[in-house]
C-alpha cells in the first residue's frame, strides 16, 4: 500500500472544476501552501482571496462572497475552521444555508501526529455534526477525496471535507467508487460482526478485518464517508445483518461517527457496538503508527473489540 | 428627495421603531435612534435597490452589523415596500417574517445574516470582493456600532479589505459611546479610533452622524477614492431624538409604554408633520 496525499488530490479536483466555472473561488488565511492550492493559484491568481492569518474573517468573507452567487471554498487547519471560526461557520454560513465549502486539513491524531494538541484535530465533526444544515465528509484517502470534492461541489450548500496530514495511505483502488450520502461495503466474509470506519484509519480496520477471518471470525467492512447526513437505512440494515458492530474513527470518542453509529442503532436495531476512538484524552506528540497504537486505535484494538462486541450475541 | 425630507424620513422611522417595539413588547430602540439619518439617506436616496426584486444580482448592499438596531432597518425595508407595514408589529413572534436579529431567507431585503457583533466587515469585504469580480457596479455599505469594534474579527477585516483596495466598500462606524454594559470609554480604550482605520489603511472621515447633508456628502467623498475601503466615523446620540431615550443607556433594550409612545409621538410631531 503506497502513500498518497489527501490535500493534492483534493485540490486537484477543485482546479478540474475551477477550469469549467469560474464562480469558484478559494479564500485562504495563509493555507494556500499548506492545503496544496500552489498549482490553483498560479493558474488563476485572482481566485484565490489571501485575508492572512485570519480564519473567521476567512469563513465570513466566504459567506459574503456567496452571498453574490461566487462558490467559495475555505481552506484552513480542521480545528482553527471549526473552532475558532465556530460562530462563524453556524451563524453566517449553515444557518442562512450559503453555498460555502470548507476544507479541514489535520484532522484527526493522524492529521497532526508530530505536530501535538494544538494541531491535532479530533473534535471536528462532533462540532460540526452538531449544527444543523452542515454536512460532512471524511474521505479515507487520496482517491476518494478527489472523488469526494467533486461530489462536495455539486451540493448547493454549507459541507465540510475532512483531510489529514497529506501522508495518508492509500487503501483503495483510484476508480473505487463514491456516492455522497451513502455507507459502501469494503469487504464482507460473513455477518459474524460489522466493522464501522471512516477516513485515514481505514487502512487499519482492513488488516483488522483479515487478521479476524484469519482466526475464523467472518466480518463486514463498512465505509462511512458521509458522517452528515448519515446513511441510516444502510446502516440500520448492516447491523441487522450482523447484530454488532464496532466503530472506528481518528476522532474523539464523542460527537463523531461512531457517536452517529449508536444514535442509528438505538433507534432502528438495538445491539452491542464497540467504539474506538480517542478516549477523551489529550495524546502527545509522535510518528503517526506509534500515536494511534499508543491511543488505542492499533490493528489488534480493532480485532479485540470486535470480539467483545460479538460476545453478547 | 430635500434634506428635509430626508430628516422627516428619519423621524418617521425612529416613531416607527417606537411603536414596532411598544407592539412586540420587546426590542432594541435606543441602538436604532443613533442610525436613522444614516439609514434614511441610504434607504430613500442613496443605494441601489429594486424591492420588487429583493436579490437583484446589480443592487447595492446593506449590512447592519450591529443587527440589534435592525427595528430601524424593518421599519426602513417596509417603507420601501419590501413587505407590508403590518409586519412591523409582529417583529419577534412565530406569526411573524421579522426575526429578533436580521435574517437572510425570512425577510426580503436583508442581505445577511447580522446581530453577533463584529462580524459584518467581514461579511462586506466578501460581498465587495464578489461583487467586484463579477463586475456589477455598486457598493457595500456597513453600518458598524463603536462598541462592536472590540471585537478581533473588525481588525481582521479591517486589514484584508485594505489589502485588497476595496474602493467599493463604504464602512459607517456609528460612535454613540454606548454598548450594552456602558460607555464605550469606560469599557474599554477604543477611542480615538479613526486613526485607528487610518493606520488600517483605510480612506477616514469624521461627520456628525445626524447632518443629513454631512452623510451625503461623506459617502460622496468616499466613492472618490477607489483604491482603499472608507471609514466614516458619525458621531451620534443613542436614543437620538426620544427625549426620554437620548443619552439613556436604559434604553439598550427596553419596551416603551403606551404612554412612553405618546410622547415620543408628541416629539417628533413637528419634525415629522411641519
Amino acid at each position: 500500500m503506497g502513500v498518497k496525499s489527501t490535500r493534492e488530490a483534493t485540490m486537484k479536483a477543485i482546479l478540474d472544476l475551477a477550469r469549467e466555472d469560474e464562480k469558484i473561488v478559494i479564500i485562504s488565511p495563509d493555507a494556500v501552501a499548506a492545503a496544496r492550492a500552489v498549482p490553483f493559484q498560479q493558474e488563476f491568481p485572482d481566485r484565490v482571496i489571501e485575508v492572512g492569518i485570519a480564519e473567521q474573517d476567512a469563513v465570513d468573507v466566504a459567506a459574503g462572497l456567496a452571498t453574490t452567487g461566487m462558490r467559495p471554498v475555505v481552506i484552513s487547519y480542521a480545528g482553527f475552521l471549526t473552532m475558532r471560526a465556530c460562530e462563524m461557520i453556524r451563524t453566517f454560513i449553515a444557518y442562512p444555508g450559503l453555498n460555502v465549502k470548507l476544507i479541514g486539513l489535520n484532522g484527526g491524531m493522524l492529521g497532526g501526529e508530530r505536530e501535538g494538541v494544538t494541531h491535532q484535530f479530533y473534535e471536528d465533526v462532533g462540532i460540526l455534526r452538531s449544527m444543523p444544515g452542515v454536512k460532512i465528509i471524511t474521505p479515507a484517502d487520496a482517491g476518494q477525496a478527489y472523488q469526494a470534492a467533486k461530489a462536495m461541489m455539486e451540493i448547493d450548500g454549507p459541507v465540510y471535507l475532512r483531510l489529514g496530514s497529506g501522508r495518508e495511505p492509500e487503501v483503495f483502488p483510484e476508480e473505487t467508487p463514491f456516492e455522497f450520502g451513502k455507507i459502501r461495503e469494503v469487504m464482507s466474509y460473513g455477518d459474524d460482526v460489522a466493522v464501522f470506519a471512516s477516513g485515514f484509519i481505514m487502512n487499519r480496520a482492513i488488516e483488522a478485518v483479515e487478521q479476524l477471518k484469519a482466526e475464523g471470525v467472518n466480518a463486514t467492512l463498512i465505509d462511512v464517508a458521509t458522517v452528515k447526513p448519515l446513511d441510516s437505512k444502510g446502516v440500520a440494515a448492516v447491523l441487522e445483518r450482523c447484530n454488532c458492530a464496532v466503530a472506528v474513527e481518528d476522532h474523539n470518542f464523542y460527537g463523531g461517527m461512531s457517536s452517529a453509529i449508536c444514535e442509528v442503532a438505538c433507534h432502528f436495531h438495538p445491539c452491542k457496538v464497540r467504539r474506538l476512538g480517542l478516549r477523551d484524552v489529550y495524546p502527545r506528540s509522535g510518528v503517526a503508527a506509534e500515536l494511534l497504537d499508543a491511543y488505542g486505535l492499533a490493528v489488534q484494538d480493532i480485532v479485540d473489540a470486535a470480539k467483545d462486541a460479538m460476545s453478547n450475541k | 428627495m430635500t434634506t428635509n425630507d430626508l430628516q422627516r424620513m428619519a423621524n418617521r422611522l425612529r416613531l416607527d421603531v417606537v411603536e414596532t417595539v411598544h407592539a412586540a413588547g420587546d426590542g432594541h430602540p435606543g441602538p436604532c435612534m443613533s442610525i436613522a439619518d444614516i439609514v434614511s439617506v441610504l434607504f430613500f436616496e442613496e443605494m441601489k435597490l429594486d424591492p420588487a426584486n429583493p436579490r437583484w444580482p446589480e443592487r447595492d448592499r446593506f449590512v447592519l452589523s450591529k443587527g440589534h438596531a435592525c427595528p430601524m432597518l424593518y421599519a426602513a425595508l417596509a417603507r420601501k415596500g419590501y413587505f407590508s407595514m403590518d409586519e412591523l408589529p409582529k417583529l419577534r413572534t412565530l406569526e411573524g417574517i421579522l426575526q429578533g436579529h436580521p435574517d437572510y431567507n425570512k425577510t426580503p431585503g436583508i442581505d445577511t445574516v447580522s446581530g453577533s457583533l463584529g462580524n459584518g466587515i467581514a461579511i462586506g469585504l466578501g460581498m465587495a470582493l464578489g461583487c467586484r469580480m463579477q463586475k456589477i457596479d455598486n457598493y457595500v455599505y456597513v453600518i458598524v456600532g463603536d462598541g462592536e469594534q472590540q471585537e478581533g474579527i473588525i481588525w481582521e477585516a479591517a486589514m484584508a479589505a485594505a489589502k485588497h483596495k476595496v474602493g467599493n466598500l463604504i464602512v459607517f462606524g456609528d460612535c454613540n459611546n454606548n454598548q450594552s454594559g456602558g460607555k464605550v470609554t469606560d469599557l474599554s480604550s477604543l477611542y480615538p479610533v479613526a486613526d485607528k482605520w487610518s493606520a488600517f489603511h483605510w480612506h477616514v472621515q469624521t461627520i456628525d452622524g445626524h447632518d443629513i447633508d454631512a452623510i451625503r456628502n461623506a459617502i460622496a467623498e468616499a466613492k472618490k477614492v477607489t483604491d482603499k475601503p472608507s471609514y466614516i466615523e458619525c458621531k451620534t446620540v443613542k436614543g437620538k431624538n426620544i427625549p426620554y431615550m437620548e443619552h439613556n443607556n436604559a434604553w439598550h433594550k427596553r419596551t416603551p409604554t403606551a404612554e412612553e409612545v405618546e410622547i415620543a409621538r408628541e416629539a417628533l410631531r413637528g419634525a415629522l408633520w411641519e
